[in-house]
């Protein structure tokens, strides 16, 4: 192996985050207006895309739960808003939803696949409803107004979001409990054969990305101003994070930022420049990109990475799925 | 009392016989061609802004309308099979890859198709009266027009049952539906019957739409609230059980039709309780294994 | 084990980093347009303005999505035949420029999204800086986009949209200004007073549980019984109803003289329907957005004779009037119409432009002034607003009917075109 390749990447990774870190997280100070609240955006579906792949990237289970999650951080918001202070509402929101994916969890341990889909996609909608007849008939409204927060306040509090969902993302992939996710995914009966708290590793992953979408929800619905159950549970916040997800590709942890940020960018200049095209326009690019990469933009990134290793007569590296066979191999 | 209960009954029977012609055509797609298909409410919303076109501008009745939407959409779902989804299925690793891969076209299928109809028919709603005269059944009144979309509902939905359970390439379609591994194995061309399945999905969509004009407004944007009801069908009724989404339907159409009666706000609500509860309980479906 | 873990801690980093690179594409890329719009903001306080040879006007609309239904039939049509009207003529005459500036658009899609549409004005405002700011689509829309405008001090003129709960808003939002007319703004009094004028003594309201809806039954329950109609009956429709068979009948065991439908399009259209079907006749059939629309008469033809709706002019009752139903419609299908709310847009589009005329600058904070103080002549006649709403008086009518054909103007009498027709009569059968 080339010894001084390999650091100079060590510098040179770590020096290109922390400098993109650095200029998101000053974005305000030079950045335009509208950048910032598009950059807002943009964070917030990568904290939907992230926290989906958190759960359902390693395990397999297709979680349309986003908007419901996404959802009950907005209604914390509307309702809390003008009682507590911003930070107290954000966290409020994650830990409902937080509650919610537990409970929502436990419930569901026995469906498999493609049913666990469609329950989390049934319960967005049976909230939605629920909610709706509630505020009726109960509170006698439909929407209701959230107190409004300048741009550069949003944007930070979506920018700790993001940062402290990553580092999460990252320590739990890392970490035993990491592995243990990825033995689900593989073969669920084996990994609770090798000692793995199978319920226990689930219901909790699930829950945790549930605290990241609930609090980017409650800090959204800022920038929103008027909310309703229609406004808040909208389909689309469960689709858009699988769509882009699968846009980024799921083989490397950076496919679906990736994805997440492409979407939105792409759609915001269609919806814009081409507003009574951009859903033609916007179909046609998602055809011919599943059709051309099948593995999202990821395989695209690849395929150029594997050109180069191979001049350079380096194996390639080993795939994902096969390291964790190797570890848990070694583990049971 | 019994005339109270003889209109709730049939009131959730006419509303049925729709959705399980529509979810019969997701079952095809879904069920058997493992294509979550996004954009299938976008094929109801075809069928029934063709059907408005050729009973507002050419006078053509709707129920003649069936003869060209039906075909059309079946041509149309078959060549989107055979260009798109035949390749993806090619070029996709394993069945869930495809099946995420294909959520993804569909979506892009269900923008490109709206904003088409967008550009022909606009945003409008788009209605027409027909038949909407009472029929006195037993002392509960109904529209004869939908009367008549239940008739046709139940008999699309039979002839379509009976060419599955009695054909060839029916049979075909159930081998492929069980296990479509063994179905290629025994000599079914697989490629040309997930083409079928989808061609005839959209088939059933279309035709669902046709019929569904003939009750309602349709307009440009409708499909995805069709699409919705049409996913809970089919899980209601086992997935990749084509009887199991007919009987799904109808099933849905009388709850509805009960609640509606006591609370029409609670009505949604009640579906979604039991589709989660019997997704707990029995999640294979009525008619799944 | 070590290795490995370095491994996949280097492919994090390496993630992170491109990831971080496309979204500093995304961040910079939007900034590049912005040099063309940069000579237009610099100088706004100087003495003397810069040259400027366009008024620049953005708009968020639902084009796409469950909400274009409204937004395309409604003020759509409207903004742009008056566009094209300004700018045939030149444009709008500024002083403070010494000539007429015609007008350009700016329009996105917000895709029947609130999150979107309030981004995307924030956009028109910030970004694009626009000259001014024409409304969204719908009274959702509207509560969230008021307070942007208000924020920013940009002068809105809404259209689709309108509620008594927002009138409680306005003295908060000094740049908002409501033109449409609505519920107790002052339809539902009207409609109380030619209904109970007429002989009607019990009434049956359904309608659709969302603010619109909730608004209107409420209002129609204190404004009723004050004319001495009782309501007998009220039931809420969830938003996604498909079958109205049971309400219908309901309302037809309740055997009340008024039936009333305080809904949408997609309820108001299949409630008609599901009426016929079933030979519910009550004496009066209201219904709320969606009977006005000229699509309705179409889908049911001759059939709906005798339904009642809301509405604010005919083109019988002025020159003015006439001039801009034939603007409008003429020429086109029926389907087009909408004499709720066009007049009122077009009147309020006519404030705006006035105002302009009237201070000669661009600036929001006088023209907003003007807008709340003065009065203005446009197709209703004397116009002005009142705490930020049209006013009242210059209203041309409240309520409508179907009567030959036309969609006549019934109440109030003094602007009546037609006698209101009561009991309507029976639904052709067969």
């Amino acid at each position: 192996m080339n010894m001084s390749k390999i650091d100079l990447k060590k510098v040179w990774i770590p020096g290109l985050l922390l400098i993109i870190l650095v200029l998101l997280g000053t974005s305000p100070l030079y950045a335009s207006i509208y950048t910032v609240i598009l950059l807002t955006s943009i964070l917030m579906y990568i904290v939907l895309t992230v926290s989906w792949v958190m759960f359902s990237g390693p395990t397999g289970y297709i979680s349309l739960a986003t908007a419901a999650f996404f959802g009950v951080g907005i209604y914390t918001s509307a309702i809390l808003g003008m009682k507590l202070p911003l930070p107290l509402v954000v966290i409020c929101g994650g830990l409902v939803s937080f509650c919610l994916a537990l409970l929502v969890g436990a419930l569901t341990l026995r469906l498999k696949g493609i049913y666990f889909a469609i329950f989390t996609f049934g319960l967005v909608e049976l909230i939605k409803h629920l909610l709706l007849w509630y505020e009726i008939n109960m509170t006698g409204t439909r929407g209701r107004f959230v107190i409004l927060v300048d741009n550069n306040t949003i944007y930070y509090v979506m920018f700790i979001i993001l940062v402290i969902l990553m580092l999460t993302a990252y320590l739990i992939r890392r970490s035993k409990y990491g592995l243990a996710l990825q033995s689900i995914g593989q073969n669920e009966e084996a990994a609770a054969h090798i000692g793995v708290n199978v319920t226990l590793v689930k219901v909790i992953t699930f829950a945790i990305s549930a605290l990241f979408i609930g609090a980017a929800g409650s800090i959204m619905a800022t920038r929103w101003t008027y909310i309703d159950p229609y406004i808040s549970f909208n389909p689309l916040f469960s689709f858009m994070p699988v769509l882009m997800a699968i846009f980024g590709g799921l083989g490397q942890p950076y496919g679906p930022v990736l994805g997440a940020v492409i979407f939105t960018y792409l759609e915001e200049i269609l919806i814009t420049r081409f507003p009574y095209h951009y859903m033609l326009i916007f179909g046609i690019i998602l055809i011919v990109a599943i059709l051309y990469l099948p593995d999202g933009l990821v395989g695209l990134v690849q395929k150029g990475r594997t050109r180069l290793s191979v001049k350079k007569e380096i194996s390639p590296p080993v795939s994902e799925t096969e390291t964790v066979a190797q570890e848990s191999s070694s583990s049971g | 009392m019994i005339v109270t209960i003889l209109d709730i009954v049939i009131a959730g029977l006419l509303l049925g016989g729709l959705y399980a012609l529509i979810a019969m055509g997701l079952s095809l797609q879904y069920g058997v061609a493992r294509v979550l298909n996004i954009s299938h409410g976008e094929f109801i919303m075809l069928g029934g802004l063709t059907t408005w076109t050729l009973y507002t501008a050419f006078g053509l009745n709707p129920l003649v309308a069936l003869a060209v939407c039906g075909p059309a959409a079946f041509i149309l779902g078959f060549i989107i099979h055979r260009t798109l989804f035949k390749r993806l299925l090619a070029s996709s690793t394993s069945s869930s890859i495809f099946e995420s891969n294909s959520m993804l076209a569909s979506f892009g299928l269900m923008f490109i198709i709206q904003n088409i109809a967008l550009i022909i028919w606009g945003p409008e709603m788009r209605g027409y009266s027909y038949l909407a005269v009472p029929v006195n059944l037993g002392g509960a009144l109904f529209g004869a027009n939908r009367l008549v979309t239940l008739g046709f509902a139940v008999a699309i939905g039979l002839a379509f049952y009976i060419f599955l359970a009695r054909t060839r390439m029916g049979k075909a379609i159930r081998a492929a539906a069980q296990d479509p591994a063994t179905a290629g194995l025994m000599g079914v061309n697989i490629n040309q019957v997930l083409a079928l399945c989808f061609g005839f999905g959209a088939a059933l969509a279309a035709m669902a739409g046709m019929l569904i004009s003939m009750c309602y407004p349709v307009h440009g944007v409708m499909g995805m609230e069709y699409t919705i009801i049409a996913i809970i069908v089919v899980v209601l009724g086992g997935l990749g059980s084509i009887p199991g989404s007919f009987i799904g339907g109808f099933i849905l159409g009388l709850v509805g039709s009960i609640v509606t009666y006591f609370d029409p706000g609670l009505a949604l609500v009640t579906y979604y309780v039991i589709f989660i509860l019997l997704l707990l309980v029995r999640p294979t479906g009525i008619m799944g294994n | 084990m070590n290795t490995k873990k370095n491994l996949s801690r280097r492919e994090f980093l390496q993630g992170a980093a491109l990831t971080g690179v496309g979204l500093l594409a995304a961040a910079c890329a939007p900034a590049t347009p912005a040099p063309a719009e940069a000579p237009a903001e610099a100088p706004t306080e100087a003495p003397a303005p810069p040259a400027k040879d366009k008024i620049v006007v953005g708009l968020s609309r639902p084009l796409s999505g469950w909400n274009a239904v409204i937004g395309d039939s409604a003020f759509r049509p409207v903004y742009e035949t008056f566009v094209e009207e300004v700018n045939a003529d030149g444009g709008v005459y500024v002083e403070e420029y010494g000539k007429k500036l015609p007008i350009e658009l700016i329009v996105y899609d917000d895709k029947s999204d609130v999150g979107t549409m309030t981004r995307l004005t924030e956009k028109l405002i910030v970004e694009d800086k626009v000259d001014f700011l024409w409304p969204a689509s719908g009274t959702a829309f509207l509560f969230a986009q008021a307070p942007i405008a208000n924020k920013y001090g940009y002068v809105l003129i809404t259209a689709e949209g309108g509620a008594t709960s927002l009138k409680d808003m306005l003295p908060s939002l000094p740049y908002v200004f409501v033109t449409l007319s609505f519920s107790d703004w002052y339809q539902i009094p009207v409609l109380a007073d030619i209904l109970s004028e007429a002989g009607a003594k019990t009434a049956y309201v359904t309608y659709i549980a969302d603010l619109h809806g909730i608004e209107y039954s409420g209002v129609s329950g204190i404004e009723f019984p004050k004319k001495g109609i009782e309501v007998v009956g009220i039931k809420s429709l969830p938003p996604d109803i498909k079958d109205l068979s049971p309400v219908i009948k309901d309302a037809k065991a309740s055997e009340a003289d008024i039936f009333c439908c305080f809904a949408y399009p997609d309820q108001n259209m299949p409630a008609t329907g599901t009426s016929m079907e079933l030979g519910y006749n009550p004496k009066a059939w209201v219904g709320g957005p969606g009977i006005n629309f000229g699509f309705y008469h179409t889908a049911f033809g001759p059939a709906v004779e005798g339904v009642m709706g809301f509405t604010s002019f005919n083109p019988k009752q002025s020159e003015a009037a006439k001039a801009l139903a034939d603007k409008l419609w003429a020429g086109k299908p029926e389907d087009v119409q909408d004499p709720w709310g066009h007049p009122l847009y077009w009147a309020g589009l006519e404030t705006w432009k006035q105002a302009i005329e009237k201070v000669g600058t661009l600036d929001q904070e006088k023209i907003r002034e003007i807008l709340a103080t003065e009065k203005f002549d446009t197709v209703l006649g004397e116009t002005w607003y009142e705490n930020g709403l049209l006013s009242k008086d210059c209203h041309t009518g409240e309520i409508g009917q179907w009567i030959n054909g036309l969609f006549e103007v019934v109440g109030p009498k003094e602007h009546a075109t037609a006698e209101l027709v009561y009991p309507k009569p029976e639904w052709p059968t067969g």
